[in-house]
């Protein structure tokens, strides 16, 4: 802004120096009261490793019925049909409920994690599991067969489950 | 002069170790030039490492972040592992670009920084090497590092590092004037240009120090602000301003090359600031005539330095950046004038007689 | 022209797509004298992935998770868009306890994507500190949304009739903790930033844009609102449950950056109220469904549909062609970065190449919205 007299300057400059010195003390304060807010990934601290809530959209895995030790899968194909990203293909054997997946293959490195699938599937047999990292080093590995996804699915808790 | 301090007399034990050896007295002389100005060297290249550790830690809490913590204990090391990884970085140079000036340009950098640590006083009796017209040559020297900066602008040949460049020739240029006319009123003030004798005649109590004197805190406050702008530092980092430029004058360096400039810029960081103390802070007196007995000269300026290049950093996590307009402007139409009344008003105080 | 006896030249430089401050990839020619800016000319496309040609080959319930990104960085918006658009065009009536959670979701949002542009502002003017200070508040609320949609930035969560999922237990006192937090975390904004005097130096007036021009770029949102035009679709043209709900619409007309970024301030901070009313709505309603019947293939009757709502960054609209099969037979999207970055050359023309870097950033674009 213009300045027409000396005082006017003075002022000026005291109140360009003053917020200045205000920025400089939120800093300040920063530096030594705030709390520290960075997350060591993947170590939150040395024995807690993160994990995300039992609702996230991470890896696709298929679920086993515990009693029967079977997939919950009827390889209904609703989940191929929805999917926008085309990366799942399931191939069945048998009729009605003694119908099970032979072929059931995700290619993970398509996958947009929109979990439609696991949306659609109307036996709780696919779901979203709480896995987040999936690097490998050959992108071929990302082709996820039954048993990957099978064992992927193991202990791990159900986006089904937290609705 | 009267009786040596703790670092002259630990000078004088070295130099009679020396001439144990039974070398004649001007070679004796000449080692401990040498010698001096090496360990001064190495010192300040050993605090840069720290100062960038230092500065990475304090904007990670200014931004409530941790920063470096896992290269050493408390990441100590993380600096160290730093210049290894540049050391063995491929060493890239443009095709296109001037290969004398593109390789001239950090080593011109580096060792404009260098060569001016060696005429800081760090005692009334120890200093790498003591000139009468130690603060002349200060500001001359420093000023070749604008030259070094505009030839990697230039030799880079691309068009952004030519703007940095550019820039900072203007910026430089300008902000020598400021900082030139602070010195002077200290000059006028004290009436030497030996930065040894500046320092002796702040010895005593605190408010015999430069700063408190009169008017000497405008000079002050002008030579700080005219520093930061020397030495690049935000809010006046406008040659490298990295949301703008790319990275200004360094984009096209890699590996050691950029190593150089880096670290030639906290070496003039630390340099301008030891230079502060020296001139406005009481130089290598801790204010407290009791304690200077005991307190060595060095271990003084060293604090004193860190305390400022500590202010700097606040200063550079805390401010936005300035445009290049006016970055001149506050320079023209602020500084300078603000120094040229400063020694008008030192003036007129020493021909009136108000001095004490 | 008379000269001096020197050649001058105008120095011709590309900014971008590779730079610091294009907030990705976007390439400006910029025509410089000095550091004077000539001319600037953005050139857009290099994020072109045919986005609304992929909509096209996919059913109405496949595309929402295509909206999510457009604007990646108000990923429910989009979703609110696009599903709105639908439910007109099958004339499907939403509960309003999913009305509630979608403005909630959606101002939220806002919050969320204003603190990822304040804190790129002020990384453009070069503060760096007020980059992370914001992130460390969208973390919280990210925080939030992974809890209920599953994901930190790509939601797919409302759904053609409804919504995924209802809110996760607790989304409410958690929500509400925050919203009471962030008065005093934008004070400390305000405290380092707004009153710095070396900021207002550099956004004062600079990248002035007259409300004739914004109107005749069709430049919407706050960069609209900067220049003096009161238009906000949730008050001229409201949807959804916004009528029910109080809130103003800060108007600026300096024209400048400054103007801009006081009104996305102020929206954040009538964001948060409006966010506290849905939830005090919310905790009313606990039990009421939160999606409508619809059915499971979604087969539009023939006709078409425009459905804009106000996004973070201006007036979003999704247009509808439905030929009555079960994807669209046109789906086009109307991005309001695109719109508001074709008025960048008028505001940078003239200024430093340092004032482009400020207007970018106060513009707020997304650069996959643009190029979509």
């Amino acid at each position: 802004m213009p300045q027409h007299n000396v005082l006017d300057l003075l002022a000026d400059m005291a109140s360009g120096a003053k917020s200045i010195v205000d920025g400089m003390r939120i800093t300040l304060h920063s530096l030594v009261f705030h709390e520290k807010v960075t997350d060591q990934y993947p170590h939150r601290n040395p024995d807690d490793n993160y994990q995300p809530g039992p609702g996230y959209r991470g890896m696709l895995g298929l679920i086993t019925d515990p009693e029967t030790g079977q997939l919950n899968c009827t390889a209904c194909g609703q989940c191929q049909k929805v999917c926008p990203d085309n990366c799942i293909a399931v191939e069945g054997e048998g009729k009605g409920k003694e119908r099970k997946p032979v072929r059931f293959t995700i290619d993970m490195a398509k996958c947009m994690y929109c979990g439609l699938c696991a949306e659609v599937c109307p036996f709780d047999a696919l779901t979203m599991t709480p896995k987040y990292t999936g690097s490998v080093e050959r992108i071929e590995d990302l082709i996820w067969d039954l048993d990957r996804l099978r064992a992927e699915a193991e202990g791990m808790p159900h986006i089904s489950q937290v609705e | 002069m009267n009786e040596p301090s703790l670092t002259g007399r630990l000078i004088a034990w070295l130099a009679d170790l020396v001439r144990g050896f039974g070398l004649p007295e001007p070679l004796v002389q000449i080692v401990g030039w040498i010698a001096g100005c090496l360990a001064v060297v190495i010192a300040i290249l050993t605090t840069v490492i720290f100062l960038i550790y230092v500065e990475r830690k304090i904007s990670a809490w200014i931004q409530v972040r941790i920063g470096p913590n896992r290269v050493g204990p408390y990441g100590l090391l993380q600096t160290v592992m730093d210049a290894l990884k540049l050391m063995l970085k491929e060493d890239i140079m443009p095709a296109a670009s001037d290969k004398g000036l593109f390789v001239a340009a950090p080593l011109l950098v580096f060792a404009t920084a260098v060569v001016t640590l060696c005429v800081i006083p760090w005692d009334s009796d120890a200093s790498g090497g003591e000139l009468s017209i130690g603060l002349l040559f200060i500001s001359s020297v420093a000023s070749l590092t604008v030259i070094g900066i505009m030839m990697a602008g230039w030799a880079s040949n691309n068009k952004w590092s030519l703007l940095g460049g550019l820039r900072s020739a203007a910026q430089m240029v300008s902000y020598e004037i400021p900082q030139a006319l602070a010195l002077i009123s200290v000059v006028v003030w004290t009436g030497t240009l030996s930065l040894r004798e500046i320092g002796i005649g702040q010895s005593g109590w605190v408010y015999e120090w430069n700063l408190f004197k009169y008017w000497l805190w405008i000079p002050a406050l002008v030579y700080f602000i005219a520093s930061i702008a020397e030495v690049n530092r935000t809010p006046f980092d406008l040659p490298e301003a990295e949301s703008e430029l790319v990275s200004g004058f360094n984009t096209e360096y890699t590996g050691m090359k950029f190593a150089c400039f880096f670290v030639g810029e906290f070496a003039s960081m630390f340099l301008v600031s030891l230079v502060f103390s020296a001139l406005f802070l009481g130089a290598w007196h801790t204010g407290v005539p009791a304690l200077d007995k005991i307190v060595p000269g060095p271990i003084v300026m060293y604090t004193k330095a860190w305390l400022i290049v500590l202010v700097m950093m606040w200063i550079r996590w805390t401010l936005p950046r300035l445009r290049v307009d006016q970055l001149m402007g506050f320079a023209w139409k602020l500084l300078i004038p603000a120094g040229l009344v400063s020694i008008v008003v030192v003036g007129v105080v020493i021909s009136v007689g108000l001095t004490y | 022209m008379q000269t001096t006896g020197f050649a001058t030249e105008e120095l011709v430089i590309n900014m971008g797509p590779q730079h610091p401050s294009t907030h990705g990839v976007l390439r400006l020619v910029l025509a410089l004298d000095g550091e004077l800016v000539l001319e600037c000319i953005p050139h857009i496309g290099y994020l072109h992935s045919s986005l609304e040609k992929i909509c096209e080959q996919r059913t109405y319930v496949q595309i929402v998770p295509f909206t999510d990104r457009f604007d990646y960085l108000a990923a429910l918006a989009n979703n609110f868009c696009y599903v709105r658009a639908v439910e007109q065009l099958m004339g499907v009536e939403v509960p309003r306890r999913c009305e509630y959670i979608r403005v909630l979701m959606a101002e939220l949002q806002r919050i969320t994507s204003h603190l990822v542009w304040l804190g790129t502002f002020g990384l453009d003017l070069g503060a760096i500190t007020l980059f992370l200070w914001c992130f460390r508040e969208r973390e919280v609320l990210l925080d939030l949304f992974e809890s209920t949609t599953g994901q930190r930035l790509l939601y797919n969560y409302m759904r053609i009739g409804g919504l995924r999922n209802d809110l996760a237990p607790g989304f409410i006192e958690k929500a509400r903790a925050f919203l009471t937090s962030l008065p005093d975390r934008m004070a400390e904004y305000d405290q380092l930033f707004t009153g710095n005097r070396i900021f207002r130096a550099r956004v004062e007036g600079v990248g002035s844009l007259s409300r004739e021009k914004a109107i005749a770029y069709a430049v919407t949102g706050p960069t609209a609102r900067g220049s003096g035009i009161d238009v906000d679709l949730r008050k001229t043209e409201p949807y959804s449950v916004y009528p029910e709900l109080e809130f103003s619409v800060p108007v600026c007309d300096t024209n400048d950056c400054l103007a801009r970024y006081e009104v996305r301030l102020e929206e954040m901070r009538q964001s948060r109220l409006l966010a506290l009313q849905c939830l005090d709505a919310l905790e009313k309603m606990a039990g009421e469904p939160h999606a409508a019947k619809v059915p499971k293939t979604i087969k539009p009757p023939a006709g078409e549909v425009y459905v804009r709502v106000e996004s973070p960054r201006g007036e979003l609209g999704c247009y509808l062609l439905s030929d009555g099969s079960d994807t669209p037979a046109r789906f086009h999207w109307r991005a309001p970065s695109f719109a508001n970055l074709q008025a960048l050359p008028i505001m940078a023309r003239g200024g430093l190449v340092a004032d482009i870097v400020a207007v970018l950033g106060s513009i707020d674009i997304v650069l996959g919205d643009v190029d979509r």
